[in-house]
């Protein structure tokens, strides 16, 4: 009896040439699928110990992200999740997700109505309280202003970007609505005030100057010139320095035997608030945004109106300005309002010189009015020490920005979609097929020529 | 800058013109005493109009009955309440006059009762000093009027109760001294007077300009 093996070879030997061909391509394509099946066991034990391939992604959306995340957390443990956000998920939302991605879970997410918003609230120089906010949006976009009670005040952001406001009584935290955006900001500190100096002629800009000051809560020491040799004195006007005062105010020359000091002052951090007709001494034109002044364009006599009430007062236009000054408001071609830092500190000078008109002869809420801008002047270049508060309730200044540093920028419908290559209980049920098929098929085109 | 205007005020009732000469004197002494700048000229201003609010001194006299108009009344209790500082002086130096008992009664239903202002208040010291308060005139020292010597000044205080200040600024002076008399004179006249009686005038001035 013969051997299976001489069986082979006399059954090869046997043939043509053509057959003889085909039974050896035959032998070779075996080798082919005894080489595949071996490659795709490799695979498959490659995917078993975890190269290659990725999980399955879960997908949320805002409304369902609580729920996922508890699955995600206790249940399954996703290698992939998608969340697909309408608006910015809460604080908790987002650091979950955060420390997911710290136990090694691939988070993507995607917001298209998400819209890239910041908000900066900042306490006011002022003695009235109320707090500087300040939010970044795209142009174009409605920003809404509301605290825990309800909206405040609403703005459309201006082409170059941004609204700013001044809210008189915050509570502890504001909220800055833009779109599907919500950000947060909540006061971290309080400021401790100092005095105000004021320094100028007797007029009625100057009382009316300090007027203002002290109804809004300003403690002020004023040094009145009625005369070469008469002052009218209130307070000890003694050094000047920011231990002592939060801004020094200049009406006018009579301040130009203190300008050294005033200078070290703001030099040293002080803030000064200087009106144009100021620099007409020139120790006191060296500390300000602009050099010069023009003749005063005197005013109409027409009461100042509440929409518009600086249109109705004269001015000694701003001139000369400093490569480092920053112009705040013109009128017309004319400078009326103009900063600059000095040092540590910052000067700001007004060509406003009787805005007094505004508080005696506006209308009804010129008083007000006056006053908050008046007070707006002192706080914009005010020296005051901080404070911080105790406790400061949780926040989310930029939900955009922070969504994006701990999770990684948005990905992309698409992208998503595409799932960044094939999923790994997909692949490894493609592959468990793919073996079983090559090995029937060897196994069955052995076993038809008659091999074992 | 915004120069010092003298302002008399001019109301529909009364005699509101009865010391024409007395701004030219007190304008003088300001120009004379002080650094202040100062029109030459003063003017006459309605109390109900909204030109009031230009002048943040305003002087009232007058010796006939005050009955102001509701436009009057209005503005007046605004223009004190902005700042504005109103001199009201009885030309009749006459406590039973009828200027007094009508220009009081109108204040006063405007602003509440008139108080006393204490004589070391800093309106007797802010430029030129008067130890015992207001300075009497020549027609209180002659007897005239009610023949009396007044002592004090009356005034509605206001101010903001926060701060430095707790309503300590006068909004709206009264006298019954009849400083409309002893400073109407003829300019020239001030020449021969051994003392200047417009003195305290300044101080009016000067304290109104500088709180």
């Amino acid at each position: 009896m013969r051997s299976r093996a001489e069986v082979r070879e006399s059954g090869v030997s046997g043939m043509g040439g053509g057959a003889r061909l085909g039974a050896r391509l035959r032998v070779a394509g075996e080798w082919a699928l005894r080489a595949l099946v071996l490659a795709l066991l490799v695979w498959s034990l490659a995917l078993a110990l975890g190269w290659g391939g990725k999980g399955a992604v879960e997908r949320a959306s805002t409304e369902t992200l609580s729920e996922a995340l508890v699955r995600w957390t206790t249940v399954a443990g996703p290698e992939r999740v998608h969340v697909a956000f309408d608006h910015a998920p809460s604080l908790v939302e987002r650091d979950w997700l955060a420390a997911l991605v710290g136990a090694g879970t691939a988070v993507g997410w995607s917001g298209p109505s998400l819209l890239p918003t910041a908000l900066a609230i900042e306490p006011r120089a002022d003695p009235a309280g109320g707090v500087e906010v300040s939010v970044a949006a795209p142009a174009g976009a409605l920003v809404v202003l509301r605290d825990t009670l309800g909206p405040l005040d609403s703005a459309r952001v201006e082409a170059l970007g941004g609204v700013r406001a001044y809210i008189p009584r915050p509570r502890a935290t504001l909220d800055a609505a833009v779109g599907a955006v919500v950000a947060r900001a909540a006061l971290a500190d309080s400021l401790e005030l100092k005095r105000l100096l004021v320094l100028g002629a007797a007029g009625w800009e100057t009382k009316f100057a300090v007027a203002a000051l002290e109804e809004r809560g300003w403690r002020v020491d004023a040094e009145v010139r009625v005369s070469p040799q008469t002052t009218v004195r209130q307070g000890s006007v003694t050094a000047i320095d920011t231990s002592r005062y939060s801004a020094v105010l200049v009406l006018d020359t009579t301040a130009a035997a203190y300008a050294e000091r005033i200078g070290r002052y703001v030099r040293s951090g002080g803030g000064l608030v200087l009106w144009s007709p100021a620099v007409d001494a020139p120790r006191l034109a060296a500390l300000a945004p602009g050099r010069g002044r023009g003749a005063v364009i005197e005013d109409e006599g027409r009461p100042p109106s509440d929409s518009a009430p600086r249109e109705a007062l004269s001015i000694a236009p701003i001139t000369g300005l400093v490569p480092d000054a920053v112009v705040l408001e013109r009128r017309g071609e004319h400078v009326t309002l103009a900063a600059r830092r000095l040092g540590a500190g910052r000067v700001v000078e007004t060509g406003y010189v009787n805005t007094w008109r505004w508080r005696m002869a506006g209308g009804e809420d010129a008083p007000e009015q006056h006053r908050t801008w008046l007070a707006g002047l002192v706080a914009s270049v005010a020296y005051v020490g901080r404070l911080e508060a105790g406790q400061v309730p949780p926040s989310n200044a930029a939900p955009l920005a922070t969504l994006i540093d701990r999770l990684g920028p948005a990905v992309v419908a698409e992208e998503v979609e595409a799932g960044g290559g094939l999923d790994r209980a997909v692949l490894a049920r493609w592959l468990f097929a793919s073996l079983c098929l090559a090995l029937l098929a060897e196994w069955a085109s052995r076993r038809t020529r008659g091999a074992r | 800058m915004s120069r010092f205007v003298f302002a008399t005020a001019e109301y529909a009732s009364g005699d509101w013109e009865s010391a024409p000469a007395l701004p030219a004197n007190l304008i003088d002494s300001v120009a004379r005493y002080t650094s202040i700048e100062v029109a030459p000229a003063g003017v006459s201003v309605r109390l109900d109009s909204d030109e009031l609010f230009n002048y943040p001194f305003v002087w009232l006299t007058g010796h006939l009955p005050v009955r102001f108009t509701e436009a009057e009344r209005r503005n007046l209790k605004r223009y004190v309440e902005r700042g504005g500082f109103m001199m009201v002086d009885d030309h009749n130096h006459d406590i039973t006059g009828v200027f007094h008992q009508t220009a009081t009664e109108e204040i006063e239903r405007l602003f509440g009762k008139l108080e006393q202002v204490p004589n070391d208040h800093e309106i007797y010291r802010c430029f030129f000093t008067f130890e015992n308060g207001p300075p009497h005139t020549n027609h209180e020292l002659n007897g005239w009027g009610d023949d009396l010597l007044h002592p004090h000044l009356y005034a509605i205080f206001v101010g903001p109760s926060t701060g430095d200040r707790r309503r300590d600024r006068i909004g709206l002076l009264y006298s019954n001294k009849d400083y409309s008399s002893e400073w109407n004179f003829h300019p020239e006249t001030k020449r021969t007077m051994q003392q200047d009686p417009t003195k305290f005038g300044v101080n009016l001035i000067v304290y109104a300009l500088t709180r």
